[in-house]
């Protein structure tokens, strides 16, 4: 069980110390080393991109009720390769108005800050590209970055559809990024570290007190954070930047070949990152019973990625205005209350107890936290809901009364003509 | 020369090079691209310094908020491929920043311009650091790290950098309820006495400006064209 359980991390070791043995300890097997892992993790983002895009479009055809791809092999399980092929021998293009460098950059700086994510990423006990003392924060930071690359592609193209989508862009991401890491803050909070193993090691339990994923213990943080991560990551139902039936493609309407296959696996890999994200934040990451802890990251992310392809599958796009309204006036007004009310619990029922020897409190069992926790997040939620809904409502009145209002003033005048 | 201090001099160079580029380029987006890279090899210039933390807030401010803000500011302005850059500012500005540069030089002259060549270097825990990883076997291992508990320590104890952090907190909250006054809704009255105001404003400072030196159409007209 042992072996199987550590086989990834054993077959890392193993290749190191093969390393090491044929060309001794120094630089350049070290180098060695660090190419292979790296290579190891973009194989691995990649690989599930190529996976995805598969599922996605089988999934999302059954759900529209759709065949999807079935030609390329048996089920069409063929069809990234075929897809993959298409791309490469496609003509590739630049427009002869375009900005050369600030065009042909954008592409690789989206894939390249894509996968970037997936360096603090822990697959399994040990199996981590490098185990930041930073590494939610770091996450946030790069992400950051592929807001940057969409508003070049978007500017560089010199098109106007893709100047709109990169307009939206900006006004998405850069406003979905508030409540994300208003979101990320409790379990940071809760956890006491930002290091992505810490997070894990804490929900799978440590110093004989046993955990809880951190979705029971912040379910609001955690349907929040996953919202706005799809809004991060741009997918349906938020998909403005790209939205085909009003700005063609968006950002992207003028690339072509390679380099939109490179666009489109940086936006699969964001999504993908949002979903490994959420499974390490909220699910426990690689922590469960029974079955090896890789195959539970990538259990946990497929199932997060699910929920994505099903809300693409039945949503309809949202406004530009209701999806900044949603941002500016709910997201992150009820982020910040609920964050001052983790602030406030969390010092006062502790269970981990490592902060409990550190800062003292009330120590409990995690499932009383959980209770606890959960129950004002609950009561949170629904004041917010309350509130949303009378003032929507208040809003919608207001506007009958003057369409009402209209209406008469437009009979009024009718019957004076006759 | 260690790897430490090769990276040092390429960030420099791109540091630079990016920064030299902003204030000569022609096309305002590529000069704020440059920003970027410039700011870029300062986030590298952190993790250099053994702080993580800090390269990951240049990161995330300057390059996720506050040069976005920059490329949305000249995607909006009309002309940007044809617009020629003029500052009338030069003579000043250049000024005040020879000054700066000589006193930095001066702040920072007594200081050995050598990297530290520490063995035991972690670089605040990023593990992506050469002088820490390269002699080590295994590259999947993690690097236990204090200084960032430290920091936020620092960061809320009263005695240290507590109430400096509550008065950013206060003046950020200042610049927000500022934002949101200028941005408020009005209602059509106050937008059209608004108007009033400034029309009257802008004809008393036309009474003014004739009363005063007056400047020929032509000259005006020439200047212009410039």
């Amino acid at each position: 069980m042992d072996i199987i359980n550590n086989l990834v991390k054993n077959l890392g070791d193993g290749i190191a110390a093969g390393i090491y043995g044929a060309l001794g300890q120094g630089l350049a097997a070290d180098i060695l080393i660090m190419v292979i892992a790296a290579i190891a993790v973009f194989a691995v983002a990649s690989g599930g991109f190529a996976g995805l895009t598969y599922a996605e479009r089988k999934i999302v055809a059954r759900i529209q009720d759709r065949v999807g791809p079935n030609q390329a092999g048996p089920y069409g399980i063929l069809q990234p390769i075929a897809d993959a092929v298409k791309l490469f021998t496609k003509e590739d293009t630049t427009p002869a108005e375009a900005d050369f460098w600030v065009y042909n950059l954008a592409p690789i700086i989206v894939a390249v800050f894509a996968t970037l994510t997936f360096t603090v990423v822990p697959f399994a006990p040990g199996v981590v590209g490098t185990n930041l003392n930073i590494g939610a924060f770091y996450i946030i930071a790069i992400g950051s970055a592929s807001t940057i690359a969409i508003l070049m592609a978007g500017w560089g193209s010199n098109n106007k559809y893709s100047l709109l989508g990169a307009f939206r862009t900006v006004a998405q991401l850069v406003g979905y990024e508030v409540p994300m890491l208003l979101n990320m803050l409790p379990v940071i909070m809760l956890t006491g570290s930002m290091s992505l193993v810490d997070i894990i090691e804490r929900q799978a339990g440590w110093n004989g007190s046993w955990g809880l994923p951190f979705i029971v213990i912040l379910p609001l943080s955690g349907l929040a954070f996953l919202i706005s991560g799809i809004a991060e990551a741009g997918r349906s139902p938020f998909d403005l930047l790209e939205a085909e039936s009003e700005i063609v493609a968006g950002f992207h309407v003028e690339y072509s070949g390679m380099k939109f296959g490179l666009i489109m696996m940086g936006e699969y890999m964001n999504a993908l990152g949002v979903a490994v994200m959420f499974s390490v934040l909220f699910l426990g990451g690689y922590a469960g019973p029974i079955l090896p802890p890789y195959l539970w990251l990538v259990l946990k992310a497929f199932g997060v990625f699910l929920v994505l392809m099903w809300l693409r599958g039945t949503l309809p796009r949202v406004r530009i205005d209701q999806l900044l309204n949603m941002n500016w006036k709910f997201f992150v007004p009820l982020s910040v209350v609920n964050l001052i009310l983790v602030m406030i619990l969390g010092k006062v029922f502790v269970s981990d107890p490592a902060l409990f020897k550190a800062n003292g409190g009330i120590l409990i069992q995690p499932l009383a936290q959980a209770l606890i926790m959960g129950a004002s997040s609950f009561v949170l939620l629904m004041i917010a809901l309350a509130i949303v809904t009378r003032r929507v409502r208040k809003d919608r009145m207001a506007e009958a009364r003057i369409l009402l209002q209209r209406r008469e003033t437009n009979q009024q005048i009718a019957a004076s003509v006759h | 020369m260690t790897v430490a201090q090769i990276v040092f001099i390429l960030l420099t160079i791109v540091g630079l090079g990016a920064a030299f580029l902003v204030v000569t380029t022609r096309n305002l987006f590529h000069a704020a691209l440059y920003l970027i890279a410039s700011f870029f090899a300062v986030s590298g210039f952190y993790v250099l310094l053994e702080a993580g933390f800090f390269a990951a807030v240049q990161f995330l401010v300057y390059i996720g908020a506050i040069s976005i803000l920059f490329i949305f500011a000249t995607m909006l302005t009309r002309t940007v491929r044809g617009m020629v850059p003029r500052n009338s500012q030069w003579q000043a500005a250049l000024f005040i920043a020879v000054v700066l540069f000589v006193a930095m030089v001066v702040m920072f002259s007594p200081i050995s311009f050598s990297l530290p060549t520490r063995s035991d270097r972690t670089f605040g825990g990023v593990d992506w650091q050469f002088a820490e990883v390269l002699g080590k076997p295994g590259v999947l291992r993690s690097v236990p790290d204090s200084s960032i508990l430290d920091f936020g320590r620092a960061l809320s104890d009263l005695n240290q950098y507590g109430i400096a952090l509550l008065l950013s907190g206060v003046l950020l909250l200042i610049g927000m309820i500022g934002a949101i006054w200028v941005a408020r809704e009005r209602k059509p009255r106050e937008i059209l006495a608004e108007r009033a105001r400034m029309a009257a404003e802008e004809a008393s400072e036309a009474a003014r400006q004739s009363v005063g030196t007056k400047i020929p159409d032509v000259v005006v007209a020439h200047d212009s064209h410039h």
